[in-house]
């Protein structure tokens, strides 16, 4: 058994997605009551640790860039991962990292930062915040495998896995949204697809077969598709039919454009797909 | 020495980085030492680049951008005061926290919490009205991209203008809105005539208690947009509102319908 972070994203790593790890931030501190100032400086520092596996884990080339988020009683802790060159060549002070500033920036700005060069490679930047407000109201949960999310890349522009299912909410939102401008989305469909996504969050919990509950989104001009697993048999279909709200219809389904379900052995997964036809 | 050293600089670029900071240490010497204004003037014009970078860090605050570089250049000239060659650590490893100490203690001292905040309704209010502008251009509601290119800002900054909208109640439905001036109509106003149009009688084959709870304006836009099938910009024009705050009402009360039937589900 492990223990699940209570968000672990996974991305490529390019500069635009470094958006993506802000918002996703910025949703979890603002949901958690988090004073702007520590909100500030975990965006600043952790933007700094995933610029430089933009930058420099994988000499130019596309790579996974992981980001994990434990929430605690007036901290958190992010662990930026990669499966690139070793940490020797970032955290040297006279390495081509340490021209730019960002290591001066997050060891300004955490109050514990960590550097580890796990054997199969990569480096791991672990950052310890100060977030006063935020409460340890999610409980690390464990979880049987470990979750890999890199294998669920590139097939998904973004991926989250969320433990417990109720943190959802907080974030998913918000990534998506963030994904939907990227995508050419009209304000109208992405607040649409914001209405989705929360729909899909409030009624999650009942839904997953696991403690935790994983999303995979991908993007491409005005087309955008969001897939929520692991659900329990028959609860895709369980899953649409909750969010009918008396008189207006079955929510995700009428913003939806198409759903599909794919049906596993033991679970099945919800595919939603969103468009933007500026139809009028 | 100070000519030889330039020249061994400009005759073996190869050798930069080491006649770099042998010339850094030659300036901090000349500066603590013995107080030559143009030696610091030069650690200045150094170290310009990066003190700039790091005041561009928190550019996303309300604060001008020439106000944030100041304050920084404030916490170079300090770095360059205090730092002591004969430690061995490199100046930007000193100067980095020192400069971004400084920063933070100005947004302490003038009120982060009042600042951000009130420079975040601004931008919030900005994109509302140009969203409504390129919208009534359009004639359909513009792109992130678009309103950024139009407020030339980026897009992180409207979306998260977008996010504040969903947030401040202060946006309020009375907020004046632009071309409002000429009639005077207020939101309030505005929906009066909507309720009677959308008189939810239609609804009351299916409608159960839950709905009733939610306002009679909200329920129409709801009305509109899941039984009509309208867009939100559609319901905005037609209620006399702007789709951001179309979304935000929209998002409220689907939030209030589930936690009302959730409710009702697990009391009963």
């Amino acid at each position: 058994m492990v223990e699940l972070p209570n968000v672990r994203l996974s991305l490529a790593n390019t500069a635009e997605n470094i958006v993506v790890v802000r918002a996703v931030l910025s949703g979890l501190a603002e949901s958690g009551g988090v004073d702007a100032s520590d909100l500030s400086d975990i965006r600043t520092a952790v933007s700094e640790a995933c610029n430089n596996v933009v930058m420099h884990a994988y000499e130019g080339e596309l790579g996974a860039m992981d980001v994990s988020i434990e929430l605690g009683d007036d901290v958190m802790l992010v662990i930026v991962r990669d499966h690139g060159v070793g940490i020797g060549e970032h955290a040297r002070e006279d390495g081509p990292y340490a021209d730019g500033i960002g290591l001066h920036v997050i060891r300004t700005l955490t109050r514990e930062v960590g550097f580890e060069e796990p054997l199969g490679g990569g480096t791991h930047v672990s950052m310890e915040f100060a977030a006063h407000g935020l409460e340890a109201l999610y409980p690390r949960l464990l979880a049987g495998p470990d979750l890999d999310l890199t294998g669920m890349m590139p097939r998904f522009t973004a991926a989250a896995s969320i433990a417990p299912v109720s943190l959802a909410r907080a974030i998913i939102p918000r990534l998506a949204g963030t994904l939907a401008a990227r995508a050419h989305f009209s304000t109208d469909r992405l607040s649409d697809i914001q209405l989705l996504a929360d729909a899909l969050t409030a009624h999650a919990a009942r839904a997953v077969c696991e403690q935790h509950v994983s999303f995979g989104i991908s993007v491409q001009p005005r087309d955008l598709e969001l897939r929520v697993a692991p659900l329990r048999l028959g609860q895709a279909e369980g899953l649409i039919r909750a969010s009918d709200l008396d008189g207006l219809g079955r929510v995700i389904e009428k913003l939806a454009d198409r759903h599909e379900i794919l049906a596993g052995e033991s679970h099945e997964t919800l595919a939603l797909s969103m468009l933007d036809q500026r139809r009028r | 020495m100070t000519s030889e050293t330039t020249v061994n600089r400009a005759s073996n670029p190869s050798a930069r980085p080491r006649g770099a900071d042998e010339n850094l240490g030659e300036l901090f010497a000349r500066w603590q030492q013995r107080q030559d204004a143009g030696a610091r003037e030069a650690l200045v014009e150094r170290f310009m680049p990066l003190t700039r970078s790091l005041a561009r860090r928190y550019d996303r605050s309300s604060e001008p951008f020439e106000d944030l570089l100041q304050v920084a250049s404030l916490g170079l000239l300090k770095a360059i005061d205090r730092f002591d060659p004969a430690r061995g650590h490199s100046f930007p490893s000193y100067a980095v926290p020192t400069i971004l100490g400084e920063m933070r203690r100005y947004f302490r001292d003038c009120g982060w919490s009042v600042h951000v905040p009130r420079g975040d309704q601004e931008r919030a209010l900005r994109v509302r009205d140009a969203q409504e502008t390129l919208a009534n251009e359009h004639g359909h509601a513009p792109t992130v991209g678009q309103l950024a290119q139009y407020l030339e800002l980026d897009s992180e900054q409207v979306l998260d203008a977008l996010q504040a909208i969903q947030a401040y109640e202060s946006l309020s439905l009375d907020a004046p809105r632009p071309g409002a001036e000429e009639d005077g109509t207020t939101f309030g106003e505005a929906m009066g005539d909507e309720d009677e149009r959308y008189e939810l009688v239609e609804l009351d084959a299916t409608v159960v208690a839950a709905l009733d709870h939610i306002p009679a304006r909200e329920r129409a836009m709801l009305y509109m947009r899941f039984v009509k099938d309208m867009t939100q910009t559609e319901i905005a024009a037609q209620v006399g509102l702007s789709q951001m705050q179309i979304s935000r009402l929209l998002r409220r009360s689907l939030d209030q319908l589930r936690a009302l039937t959730r409710d009702g589900v697990d009391g009963g």
